[in-house]
């Protein structure tokens, strides 16, 4: 088929790059490739012609999370990749984020960078700990330079970008501090449970070992360390 | 003295354009009228609406009538969806939309649900594009409105607007799409469009903020979401932002004015960047469509470093280049994966880790090359989750 600049839209628009749709014409000859920059040409007016956009599967609707993620489980018990759980575990809610309890890989790195209450980090959670592939970033809480082991609390991007931030490279989460407010079973110190962050983004169910309870009338507060994801 | 930032994130918001500065300037100082009040004050702010109105709808070659000025374009897409379901009541009432929308479309709709209106929303494949035929096959005799925006603001991919809309009409229903990212970039000409609703946002095209505008075709029924004192032809009571307008109203003639030389500028940066770092970086991959794209939009993942995507942002930060990994609406949400590279088949690891770079008018030859400069450069000092060979680097979705 020849395109000519009477089947395009004149509307020199130059988002196919070109001044004009005359322009754009003169140049299909040499390479008729040039024609699917055209977005009002793929967007036929006619119903009934070929829509280089248009894909042949009807797919049924689905709503949005279905859509969003197939994978995801159909009970609040099971996480993205449809794996189950038994407890949330929620942040202390006057704290800007979950509180994790952390060591960089290089543990003197804690007093190289001298890492105080208030600093923000970014790292990631490298290997044996919960191995998670996003970068994370977050508020320091506690900071002992003797064993360098770090108490912070996970935040988005946003505040390293406004306020500038230290770099741990890679860090081992050794341990979570939270609220359970859902479970679906009774927890014991001492046994190993699989869980699901609230905040983490990738909805990945993690396990760890219970090491502390506590029993208020709101939740229960819980410590959990030994950490892995799945 | 600091290092000279580029900014490269015109998706999110865009500079102020000196030109419209000036055309708000007298509303700040001096023409300080209520445009509904008769006296002389009045009548100067009323001239100053109209004439706002009137570079509004010649940007969509609407007629100024159909033009309601609002406070954003989410308050746009508010009035448009709760506006028409409101005109009808919401019990057993249908609404078609699709799931890459932005949450003010998105949330409006759970916010129908809430309500008893039962809401459809599309599917898009691994371009970000939404099928015509699914459209087509969810219609139901209860079905209100069909709303689907122009352009995807964290991808850029340009939808089939007219063919929706067609669609949409067969079936007797209207269309409502949010062009906030479109409009001013792409021409849009309802006149010739089958569109009957069509939000936008001031502070997208070198406009203020706190200035938004639906286009409602005449005839359309649609009741307000703000009661007052029946200014906006009764949908939109309020005294009006009459300064923001008014800098509405000259960004927008602006816009129209210099859209097609603007676009050839645009997307000869745009290709700059995508050939570029695809020869540059082996584990790079273009989200979204290669060509209907909005022109000075650049959407990149990087193959086994999504989730190092924050640390790009910052590396490039401190360069002194914004960029963004995604829609700055969602910025506050916890750093959740975005749900458009979802719904477009990305896992949640990959559906975290685009870069953004969105171009415009202010943006020259220069800030692209630092970007190319500097993009490499930090791409290495990432620490890959894997260390995949060139060859096997799965680019696909």
């Amino acid at each position: 088929m020849t395109v000519t600049v009477k089947d395009l839209p004149g509307l020199d628009c130059g988002v196919c790059g070109f001044r004009t749709c005359e322009s754009l014409a003169e140049h299909l000859p040499a390479d008729p490739e040039l024609l699917k920059r055209c977005i009002y040409y793929s967007d036929p007016q006619e119903p009934g012609t070929p829509n280089v956009a248009a894909r042949p599967l009807a797919r049924a609707a689905c709503g949005v999370c279905a859509a969003a993620s197939p994978s995801k489980g159909t009970t609040p018990w099971q996480d993205s990749l449809g794996r189950e759980f038994d407890f949330y575990l929620d942040h202390f809610p006057e704290e800007p984020g979950p509180r994790e309890i952390i060591l960089p890989h290089n543990p003197i790195l804690t007093r190289e960078l001298n890492v105080q209450p208030g600093d923000i980090l970014i790292g990631r959670p490298l290997g044996m700990s919960c191995g998670c592939p996003i970068t994370h970033c977050g508020m320091v809480m506690q900071a002992d330079h003797r064993t360098g082991v770090i108490v912070w609390c996970v935040t988005g991007p946003l505040r390293p970008r406004q306020e500038g931030f230290k770099d741990l490279g890679y860090y081992i989460a050794e341990g979570y501090e939270g609220l359970v407010r859902k479970r679906r079973c009774d927890l014991k110190i001492g046994m190993r449970y699989f869980f699901q962050p609230t905040m983490c983004m990738l909805q990945w169910r993690h396990s760890g070992l219970v090491n502390y309870l506590n029993r208020t009338p709101d939740a229960l507060q819980i410590r959990v360390e030994g950490l892995w994801i799945g | 003295m600091g290092v000279r930032r580029i900014y490269l994130d015109n998706a999110a918001t865009t500079p102020l354009d000196p030109r419209v500065v000036e055309a708000m300037h007298p509303h700040l100082d001096g023409v300080f009228g209520n445009p509904s009040s008769l006296h002389r004050e009045g009548r100067e702010a009323r001239e100053s609406l109209d004439r706002a109105r009137g570079q509004v709808a010649a940007l969509l070659n609407a007629d100024p009538g159909e033009i309601v000025f609002t406070a954003s374009g989410t308050e746009s897409d508010n009035q448009a969806l709760t506006g028409i379901i409101g005109a009808l009541g919401a019990h057993g009432n249908h609404v078609i939309t699709s799931s890459i929308e932005h949450p003010a479309v998105l949330e409006t709709c759970r916010s129908l649900e809430r309500r008893g209106v039962e809401v459809t929303y599309l599917s898009c494949d691994s371009e970000g594009l939404i099928d015509p035929d699914e459209l087509a096959g969810v219609f139901r005799p209860t079905t209100r409105l069909v709303s689907v925006m122009t352009a995807n603001n964290v991808v850029g991919t340009v939808q089939p607007i007219n063919e929706l809309a067609r669609i949409a009409h067969d079936h007797g229903v209207p269309f409502h799409t949010d062009a906030v990212q479109a409009a001013g970039r792409i021409p849009i000409n309802v006149r010739t469009q089958p569109i009957d609703l069509l939000s936008l946002a001031a502070h997208k095209i070198h406009g203020p903020k706190g200035v938004g505008a639906l286009f409602v075709r005449t005839g359309i029924p649609i009741s307000p979401i703000i009661h007052g004192g029946g200014q906006e032809r009764g949908l939109r009571s309020a005294t009006e932002n009459l300064a923001g307008i008014a800098g509405f109203g000259r960004a927008a003639e602006i816009a129209r004015a210099e859209m097609s030389g603007e676009a050839v500028r645009l997307v000869k940066l745009r290709d700059r960047i995508i050939e570029t770092v695809a020869a540059l970086v082996p584990n790079a991959y273009l989200i979204g469509h290669r060509h209907r794209r909005l022109p000075g939009h650049v959407c990149l993942g990087f193959a086994g470093m999504e989730g190092e995507s924050i640390r790009l942002l910052l590396a490039l930060d401190k360069a002194g280049i914004a960029v963004s990994t995604g829609s700055a609406c969602s910025a506050y949400r916890g750093n959740q994966p975005s749900h458009v590279l979802q719904a477009m088949g990305f896992d949640p690891v990959r559906a975290r880790g685009s870069l953004r770079v969105t171009m415009g008018r202010f943006n020259t030859d220069a800030d692209v090359e630092a970007l190319l400069r500097a993009l490499p450069e930090k791409i290495m000092d990432l620490r890959p989750i894997a260390t995949y060979p060139s060859t096997q680097i799965d680019k696909g979705v």
